[in-house]
């Protein structure tokens, strides 16, 4: 099989937090990975297609949630704690908001849910857990969002 | 234009992204079960915030032993590397007191003029005796010996301007004379793979910095475009006074500056021009004097000419070169130069020596030797690497060349393997360069001979197999003759 190559000037993006999502492969490493965890969820657990797209939607909510939203800074000190306040979708792209890669970002929890929801067949509780996943994941990419702390949860450094 | 396999890609963001996870797992059980255990900071904020020394900790650590690794002589073409070992995977590491004795890929030592040299060294053991080994005091006060206005003068003369000033030290002489060029108010434009000492003296500065693509004169005059249209942020006054800083040689990739298109875009937007000839002063060019004579650009087109002494000249320390007026208001507002001790005499004359035989006013032509020498060996290095099949980045003529590893893991592999069989490389990671581009960088000097090149070239083709970085075809050795013109690696528009 020949070699696929891909080609790309380094991004002028100075934060080096965030500049690693802008390379080629991002996405499709991403949808990747989730492919594989509803395939170790199935293996590990032995339950239905349908609750292994509801443990990986769950898993990715937490997951996703804490370390785009909720962790602030960078994992290392070279760039002086300018970033400190920001949390990491706050830093993506230098604060432009709709740009390519946060739409991505977007779509595909709704697309999470929405297999989630059709292969469990819309039964509840797994409906309950999946909308309210994908409910705060959505309303925390909105760009009105920016910068936003509500009651001033995770203000403090 | 990096230019990788796609597959190359999907798996070094998967190995990162497991790295990660396992760190993050470690911290998490860390936190778990110290949770009981008394801090007792008594009131005292803690040092590092959470999330700041993650990397340092969960990643750098692991394969701490590959960087920092202690010297035992003179970085001369074979170099001897003092061995350590560690009783807890890399936390702590220990010397022993036995060196290996290393094919020196590592050393910025361009023009092999670190080790003994048959002019410059009892020149220079000399001016130790009569200057003794420091000045002892700042350049205003009482620092400035004969050797230092010697050497400011020759350092005018060789790179083309009317006058220059030395620093005690490379980095120093980027971080506090950005400062003093500009203030707030003013706009710096820097080109986006610069160099940490430039990023620090802008951030200290207090102007606005813009970042432009790579090397891309049409990326600078969109983002000059749209920077003079705008103006001062929330002002938008006009900018009190424009620097647009490049470097001569990038230091992670082995390119050399567009300079004569970054220049002229500059002419047409009047703004002023810093080059920062850390890597290429002394290395390129017919008779050294960098990538202004390489790329037949005039020296008085370039406003402030910034270089240091610690790579091609085997010294330390570092000087910038301008007019006379620019140097004469440094040398009353420079903090390092008001403040700061002044060079140490003994690396005073070797400088001074050292540009005496590249310009061949010692008696000699070991200069033009050594320059086609360094010239020689970094075509003959850069074209043997491709023709194995790596991807080694940089422009032909450039003494140092990336080679590309990509996942975290080859990084340590490549590393070790190669100290194992006595050739010392060194590797650079994050995030020193962008998370997906690790590499293993190669500077090549004129002190390697033809040996000594064709054994690193063996070595790093047997651990490169073991490795798997081989990321382009190789070529059959049969047809590397009618070959020659064009390589197989095609390098990209």
């Amino acid at each position: 099989m020949a070699k696929l190559y891909v080609q790309t000037a380094p991004p002028p993006d100075l934060n080096k937090n965030t500049e690693w999502f802008m390379y080629p492969g991002v996405w499709t490493t991403y949808i990747l990975i989730l492919f594989f965890s509803w395939l170790i969820v199935l293996s590990v657990f032995g339950c239905t297609p349908g609750m292994a797209w509801t443990v990986v939607n769950l898993f990715h909510f937490a997951v996703t949630y804490h370390f785009f939203h909720w962790k602030k800074g960078t994992p290392f000190a070279e760039d002086q704690g300018i970033y400190n306040t920001l949390t990491w979708w706050e830093q993506m792209d230098n604060g432009k908001q709709l740009t390519r890669n946060r739409k991505f970002l977007t779509v595909v929890p709704v697309v999470l849910y929405l297999i989630a929801s059709h292969t469990t067949d819309y039964q509840h509780p797994m409906l309950f857990l999946n909308t309210l996943a994908v409910f705060v994941l959505v309303v925390a990419k909105f760009p009105n969002m920016h910068k936003v702390r509500i009651f001033g949860i995770n203000a403090g450094s | 234009m990096v230019r990788l396999p796609y597959t190359t890609a999907l798996t070094t963001l998967f190995s990162y992204g497991l790295l990660f996870a396992f760190g993050q797992l470690r911290d998490l059980f860390r936190k778990l079960l110290d949770w009981f255990r008394s801090k007792d900071l008594k009131g005292y904020a803690p040092i590092c915030l959470g999330l700041e020394d993650f990397y340092v900790r969960r990643l750098y650590l692991r394969i701490q032993d590959c960087f920092g690794r202690p010297i035992a002589s003179a970085p001369d073409a074979w170099i001897d590397v003092v061995e350590r070992y560690s009783n807890d995977n890399n936390k702590t590491l220990h010397r022993t007191s036995n060196s290996t004795k290393c094919l020196n890929l590592g050393s910025y030592n361009y023009l092999g003029f670190a080790a003994a040299d048959e002019y410059c060294t009892p020149r220079v053991i000399e001016s130790l005796k009569k200057y003794s080994p420091s000045t002892c005091s700042v350049r205003v006060d009482g620092g400035t010996t004969q050797l230092h206005a010697e050497l400011e003068e020759l350092v005018a003369r060789f790179v083309g301007k009317p006058a220059a000033v030395l620093f005690g030290m490379g980095y120093v002489t980027n971080s506090a004379i950005i400062p003093c060029l500009i203030g707030k108010g003013g706009l710096l434009i820097s080109d986006s793979l610069n160099h940490n000492s430039i990023v620090n003296g802008a951030r200290g500065s207090g102007a606005t910095v813009r970042v432009f693509q790579h090397n891309s004169p049409s990326h600078l005059e969109e983002v000059l475009r749209e920077q003079i249209a705008e103006g001062q942020p929330r002002t938008h006054r006009p900018w009190k006074k424009i620097i647009v800083i490049v470097e001569g040689i990038y230091s992670m990739e082995g390119e050399l500056c567009k300079l004569p298109e970054i220049i002229a875009v500059c002419k047409k937007y009047k703004a002023y021009t810093y080059l920062d000839e850390a890597h290429s002063i002394g290395a390129i060019g017919k008779s050294g004097r960098g990538v202004c004579e390489l790329l037949g650009v005039d020296p008085a087109d370039v406003d402030i000419m910034m270089g240091t002494f610690t790579k091609s000249f085997g010294s330390c320390g570092g000087y910038i070169a301008a007019s006379k007026e620019i140097i004469q208001y440094l040398k009353y507002t420079c903090p390092a130069h008001l403040y700061a001790t002044s060079m140490s005499p003994p690396a005073v004359q070797q400088v001074i020596s050292a540009i005496k035989v590249i310009l061949g006013e010692d008696g000699s032509n070991r200069g033009a030797q050594k320059l086609a020498r360094i010239r020689e060996n970094s075509n003959f290095f850069r074209s043997e690497l491709q023709k194995m099949g790596f991807e080694v980045l940089g422009d032909n003529d450039s003494p140092v060349m990336p080679i590309m590893l990509y996942n975290p893991a080859k990084i340590p592999a490549f590393s070790r393997e190669c100290l194992r069989q006595n050739v010392a490389v060194v590797t650079v990671a994050f995030p020193a360069t962008p998370l997906l581009l690790a590499r293993a960088r190669i500077c090549i000097s004129a002190a390697h001979t033809r040996e000594d090149m064709i054994k690193g070239l063996e070595v790093i083709s047997k651990v490169g197999d073991l490795v798997g970085i081989k990321y382009f075809p190789t070529e059959p050795p049969k047809l590397a003759k009618e070959a020659h013109k064009k390589p197989v690696a095609v390098i990209l528009p």
